[in-house]
């Protein structure tokens, strides 16, 4: 048996099978990116926070861009190599597309890198710091956590005196790492008191652990293997008890319905408890000596006193100043500020001198009035260029972003102005691609700050997290490079193997590179969207 | 045409030089075959109806007795430690009630009818239909099949997970689905997430399914084969094919999305200021908007509907002719119709949004179009009806549900016309009038089309016909038990009973027992129904009990066919061996006319099939010409 | 579709040719977007921007289809395959943006005012 039209068209539609199925295929990623396309503009039409616009740096966008032009280029290049007969030159013209795709893949990895490294913090008040977590220190030295990693300054701390975990539900990483700390800090868990339970029907209770064993997942376990075991057992009990409570009521009950009387039928809870084993549903474990614990931020529901895990852990103790310390601060941004400041009919600029972080920050506040004076400059550049429209308004003004975004570039400036660092355009351009360069740039111009973790509405780092932008943007560029690696992968199965099927058939091999190149410009195409939207808008 | 069934052997003689024995599991299990596929895809599917049809039982006890535990011939199938988890005192919990809900309309829709439809149907008939030997791509078929497999896996192995399985709804709405199982640490360890996982491999193999099916059908089908040749079941095919194709990628969209606010803690669709009781203020960024995701969601979910129907449809456009002997009424309105259908199925879906509050004018839009998609529907059906008319009927296994499905799935389409309107649809949405109504469509509509379809391709898969005496067991009680159970719903929901009540009301009738609605109902009046409707549901599971029987003894006892066009039918499926080989055709066919040529004036048979070469003497009819007219007859 | 060696070298020409204009297309945008005298509206990004920018685009990526991709010489089945999923992608981005012009819109999301 064999399929028609693998490689030569049908007469009547005019098309090979792989023809349609790839158009099909493309109807259907048109689809795709169509559906994130429009919750891009749903969400931007929608955004409720100042929307980030020409915020990512342009030049590694644009270099792609480039990149993946070209390689669009050489793909068709390729492809007519093969109709031509031309072995060598395909080669070499699907040898340099493949080559592009990686190019691309790589900057992309940088752009990532960058941001995945990159934190930002939106205080209560909705003032915005961006900046750099550092890793905590002691002298010069840096604090290093049990497993010999550096300790990063955005953890949640708690002396605790007593852990209380779900026989269920403890995540078994954490109970290591939580072993891994206190052994690191000399300190000892053990059980707390006695874990005794009825473990067969109708006998007296047996210990399982004893006060004072060391802490460790096997105990729990073990523990946890008890409770189950019980659980099972009593469920089975109670069940049939309520089976029989019912067929007790029905017959006492003839004519009624069930649900009017549910409410008296009731397990006789004393005449089971014989019958019952003990569930172990917590238990107890006292830390010898209170000892400093670290926590994610994610991970933890933080209180003075009492402090309840993801996993149902709740931790008794003191909750220590845990503050986010960036070791760099690289931009401020009143933005979110003064949107949410406009919305109540206050004065933005008010609100700002108003806020916290004016109050408690010399840097801001000094920053800040720079940036004023920055921005009557702006003003006042853009009214002579421009001059005033027929309203006697000017025709042109600073946007919301200039007027209350002191970004990584201005704080550059900034420091400039006052006789500090000044880069080299080298430096400066690998500032585009890597971000602000901390080191050259020195304290002067990106000092460090504390934010108490009273002051911390939301903090993430530069990721899908941190909005809805980031989110969308991470996604769509996410996706769009899995499609670049699919599509290279199979130019360059073609590239690499292809020899064979070049020799017995090479117009089927030239279909196949022209199916490939299909999808591979449609890749350009998105990106071509791509592009605009998110470097540009 | 034989005399006798032509048999497998016959044709691997005709085919030796292709042919090599491919061995067990190349031929059942890794085939490439579009029949065996078809085949995989319609028990797998049965195998998950049968899941899905059993949760929603557990369910049905607890509406119908909320406070009572599950008698042990439904929980029986659950571990002990599974119970202790999920049945409080042996009753089904709210939190279970939710899981086994979401998890019901899921496997019935993405994993039951679909794949029962488009994948098995759709496989085995389409390329028999337009004469072709296989799909356009054997391979791909296979995967798509193995990856449905394996998401439907994915989705109901997290039944076992500590989290339970999804439980926010098969339609899986944020922020609800977004912060559901946001206990578990190892986020894809938890049900909701592994939903969505599922659901992006069967988003992925119904991608492929469509794609290959399109591409045979527009190159693959046989000589003289024109457009308006094909039967009226490829054109449904052809249209399911586009739906799937370009309704499902939005979704994709919105599961990756929902997949990032779950694992990469985004905000899509979470919006600013959330706060829950489980979490507290959300830690999340916010400024995103849960209206998206039911944008991007019923943006499938409309289309998926005409999905579900048009297989059926096709079937039963297929059985009608054969068994009426008379040509299928209006076949072009009925082409036209369905791509009509097509084209606005993807403009309709925000009508399961008015409660949403998205807008007066979107509600206008939508408002107007879902009113304008009945009346292909109508068209369809109603031609459907005319064919019965002055045809000499013949009351075959098929023939008893493809009529009972013309009733049903009238029912069901009306039923649904006061819920296109926005002011209606105030008062009826999320009430059991909607389960009725859709139940009305998919159950006794869809679903007996299906067996209708089983019965009538029966003989074709196997060699033998299924059992009649067995047919009657199963049909007659599952017609009864089916308006038993979905009837009363429409009452229900007029009288105000919420959709996701899980103790049937009776919560509710201890706070508002006095509650009168605008019909003047209150839930007191109809709260014993749920007694009826559950007894209805479990009756006809029982009496599923003989179609099993049916189709697996059959196999091996039913009576043989006595050649290869049992039913005398015209379409190019039954010119193929019983049950075909690889390669389907003993030698390429070639069609000369159109598919529902039945009794025919010039003809001494009652059916003229597509293959039939011409006599000398008709000069009109030519392969790849003109189609011959059908002559009217009384 | 030109399937003779010499078509196809003519249209090499064509190819590079096209490859320049997409060079030329980005620049553009990239200068209109970046330089604050460039500005066609009002001073920053606005609505002029969006559109010009996606004109741009627009143009680019139908020169990739048209030529690139080789729609010029495409069958017409092709158009009504791949036509089918741009008109339902317009329908999708439209009909969902509608949700605008609600007036409950703005209890939910915040609006300058």
């Amino acid at each position: 048996m064999e399929i028609p039209y693998l490689v030569t068209p049908r007469k009547d539609t005019g098309l090979f099978n792989s023809k349609i199925a790839i158009w099909l295929f493309l109807a259907s990623e048109v689809m795709l990116f169509g559906g994130f396309f429009s919750a891009y503009v749903f969400l931007r039409l929608g955004a409720d926070y100042p929307w980030p616009e020409r915020t990512l740096p342009v030049l590694p966008g644009l270099i792609n861009t480039f990149v993946l032009i070209g390689s669009s280029v050489t793909v068709v290049f390729a492809w007519a190599s093969l109709k031509l007969r031309n072995w060598r030159n395909f080669q070499i013209y699907m040898g340099i597309t493949v080559f592009c795709a990686v190019v691309f893949m790589v900057f992309k990895g940088i752009e990532y890198n960058v941001k995945f490294h990159h934190q930002a913090v939106r205080l209560k008040d909705y003032t915005v710091i961006e900046g750099h977590l550092g890793y905590e220190k002691e002298g010069e030295q840096y604090v290093l956590d049990h497993k010999g990693n550096r300790v990063e300054e955005n953890l949640i701390f708690i002396e605790a005196s007593k852990l209380t975990f779900n026989t269920v539900r403890f995540h078994k990483p954490w109970v290591d790492e939580l072993l891994g700390q206190a052994e690191h800090r000399k300190a000892k868990i053990v059980l707390a008191e006695d874990v005794s339970a009825v473990t067969e029907e109708g006998k007296a209770p047996t210990v399982i652990a004893k006060a004072g064993e060391l802490f460790s997942n096997d105990l729990l376990g073990r523990i946890q293997k008890e409770h189950l075991a019980a659980r099972s057992h009593n469920g089975q009990e109670r069940t049939d008890a309520l089976r029989a409570e019912w067929v007790k009521a029905k017959a006492d009950n003839p004519g009624k319905k069930g649900w009017q009387i549910a409410s008296t039928v009731n397990i006789d809870a004393a005449a089971l408890a014989p019958k019952l084993l003990t569930e172990i549903s917590t238990v107890s474990f006292n830390v010898e000596p209170a000892t400093k614990f670290e926590f994610k931020p994610r991970d933890i529901k933080e209180a003075d006193g009492q402090s309840r895990l993801r996993d149902d852990t709740v931790v008794d103790g003191k909750l220590l100043a845990s503050p986010m310390v960036f070791h760099h601060v690289d931009a401020i941004d009143f933005q979110h500020l003064a949107m949410k400041a406009e919305a109540k009919g206050l004065d933005p600029m008010q609100a700002i001198e108003n806020s916290w972080l004016i109050q408690n920050s010399p840097f801001a506040k000094a920053a800040w009035t720079w940036h004023k004076g920055e921005v009557a400059k702006l003003e006042k550049k853009l009214l002579d260029g421009y001059g005033l429209g027929d309203d006697k308004k000017p025709r042109r003004v600073p946007t919301h972003k200039e007027m209350y975004r002191i970004g990584w570039k201005d704080l550059g400036a900034k420091a400039e102005s006052e006789g500090g660092v000044k880069l080299s355009w080298m430096d400066k351009t690998k500032e585009e691609f890597l971000g602000p360069n901390y080191d050259a740039r020195g304290e002067a111009t990106f000092p460090g700050f504390s934010v108490p973790r009273e002051q911390v509405g939301f903090a993430a780092k530069f990721t899908p997290a941190w909005n809805t932008y980031y989110a969308l943007y991470f996604t769509m560029t996410g996706l769009h490079g899995l499609h670049v690696i699919g599509g290279a992968l199979v130019l360059a199965y073609y590239l690499f193997f292809g020899r064979k099927m070049y020799l017995e058939n090479p117009e089927w091999l030239a279909n196949r590179v022209e199916i490939g190149g299909l999808f591979w410009h449609f890749v350009d195409l998105v990106w071509i969207f791509v592009f605009p939207i998110f470097y540009l808008m | 045409m034989s005399s006798h069934a032509t048999t497998d052997t016959g044709h691997d003689a005709h085919h030796d030089d292709h042919h090599h024995d491919p061995g067990f599991i190349r031929k059942w299990i890794f085939s490439t075959d579009h029949k065996i596929i078809g085949l995989q895809y319609g028990i797998t599917a049965l195998l998950f109806l049968a899941f899905g049809f059993y949760l929603m039982m557990v369910m049905r006890w607890s509406i119908a007795y909320p406070h009572q535990p599950l008698p042990e011939w439904m929980s029986w199938v659950f571990t002990d430690g599974w119970k202790a988890r999920w049945l409080q005192d042996g009753k089904v919990t709210g939190e279970t009630y939710n899981m086994f809900g979401a998890m019901h309309g899921t496997i019935m829709v993405f994993l039951g009818i679909v794949p029962l439809g488009f994948g098995a149907f759709g496989n085995y008939v389409t390329p028999l239909q337009i004469g072709a030997p296989d799909m356009a791509f054997p391979r791909l078929n296979m995967a798509s099949y193995w990856i449905y497999l394996l998401g439907g896996l994915i989705m109901c192995g997290s039944f076992f997970l500590e989290s339970g399985s999804a439980k926010s709804g098969w339609t899986n709405y944020s922020p609800l689905a977004g912060f559901a199982d946001g206990q578990i640490v190892n986020q894809w360890l938890a049900g909701q997430t592994q939903w969505l996982v599922g659901l992006v491999f069967l988003i992925t193999s119904s991608l492929l399914g469509s794609v290959n099916f399109i591409t045979t059908i527009i190159n693959l089908r046989v000589r003289g084969m024109t457009w308006m040749r094909m039967p009226f079941f490829v054109w449904a095919m052809l249209v399911t094919a586009f739906l799937l194709l370009l309704a499902f990628p939005p979704l994709e969209a919105a599961g990756i999305m929902q997949l990032m606010d779950r694992v990469a803690h985004s905000s899509f669709f979470m919006p600013s200021g959330l706060f829950t009781k489980s979490e507290g203020l959300a830690d999340l960024s916010g400024g995103g908007s849960p209206l998206l995701f039911q944008h991007l969601f019923w943006f499938l979910g409309h289309p998926e509907v005409y999905v579900l129907l048009l297989p059926a449809f096709a079937c039963v456009a297929e059985i009608i002719p054969a068994n009426t002997r008379k040509p299928l009424w209006g076949y072009k309105s009925m082409v036209y119709s369905v791509l009509a259908l097509g084209f606005l199925s993807f403009v309709v879906w925000a009508h399961h949004m008015y409660m949403t509050g998205m807008g007066a004018a979107v509600s206008t839009f939508f408002q107007t179009t879902t009113v304008l998609i009945s009346v292909p529907s109508v068209v369809i059906i109603t031609a459907l009806l005319i064919s019965l008319w002055g045809g000499s009927i013949r009351f075959t296994p098929p023939m008893m549900w493809a009529c009972a499905f013309i009733p049903m799935f009238g029912i069901g389409g009306l039923t649904g016309l006061p819920l296109a309107f926005n002011l209606a649809d105030l008062h009826l949405h999320d009430t059991y009038y909607v389960i009725g109504h859709f139940h009305y469509v998919v159950a006794p509509g869809i679903l007996f089309g299906f067996f209708a379809g089983i019965l009538h391709w029966y003989p074709k898969f196997t060699g033998r016909y299924m059992s009649k005496t067995l047919n009657h067991l199963h049909f007659w009680p599952s017609l009864v038990c089916m308006n038993l159970i979905f009837f009363p719903m429409l009452v229900q929901g007029m009288a105000g009973f919420h959709r996701r009540w899980y103790n049937g009301g009776d919560a509710y009738l201890e706070k508002a027992a006095d509650g009168v609605n605008v019909f003047g109902q209150t839930v007191a009046q109809h709260i014993d129904l749920n007694i009826i409707m559950s007894m209805g549901a479990w009756t006809l599971a029982l009496f599923q009990i003989p179609f099993i029987i049916n189709l697996f003894t059959a196999w091996k006892v039913g009576k043989k066919v006595e050649n290869d066009n049992p039913w005398n039918a015209t379409t190019l499926e039954w010119a193929t061996p019983t049950p075909p080989g690889h390669g389907n055709f003993l030698k390429e066919p070639v069609t000369y006319r159109g598919p529902y040529e039945y009794s025919r004036e010039d003809c001494e048979d009652d059916f003229l099939p597509q293959w039939s070469a011409p006599r000398r003497l008709d000069p009109a009819i030519a392969p790849g010409g003109t189609e011959s007219k059908p002559v009217a007859h009384s | 579709m030109a399937d003779t060696p010499e078509a196809i070298k003519k249209s090499v020409k064509t190819y590079l040719f096209v490859g320049g204009i997409l060079f030329l297309g980005t620049i553009i945008t990239v200068l209109v977007a970046t330089v604050p005298a460039l500005d066609i509206g009002r001073h920053g990004f606005d609505a002029m921007d969006c559109i010009l920018g996606l004109a741009i685009a627009t143009f680019k990526a139908s020169l990739v289809a048209y030529i690139f991709m080789h729609l010029n010489h495409e069958k017409k089945a092709v158009y009504w395959l791949f036509g089918s999923g741009l008109v339902m992608v317009c329908s999708l981005a439209f009909l969902t943006a509608l949700a605008i012009f609600d007036p409950i819109y703005d209890v939910f999301f915040y609006s300058g005012k």
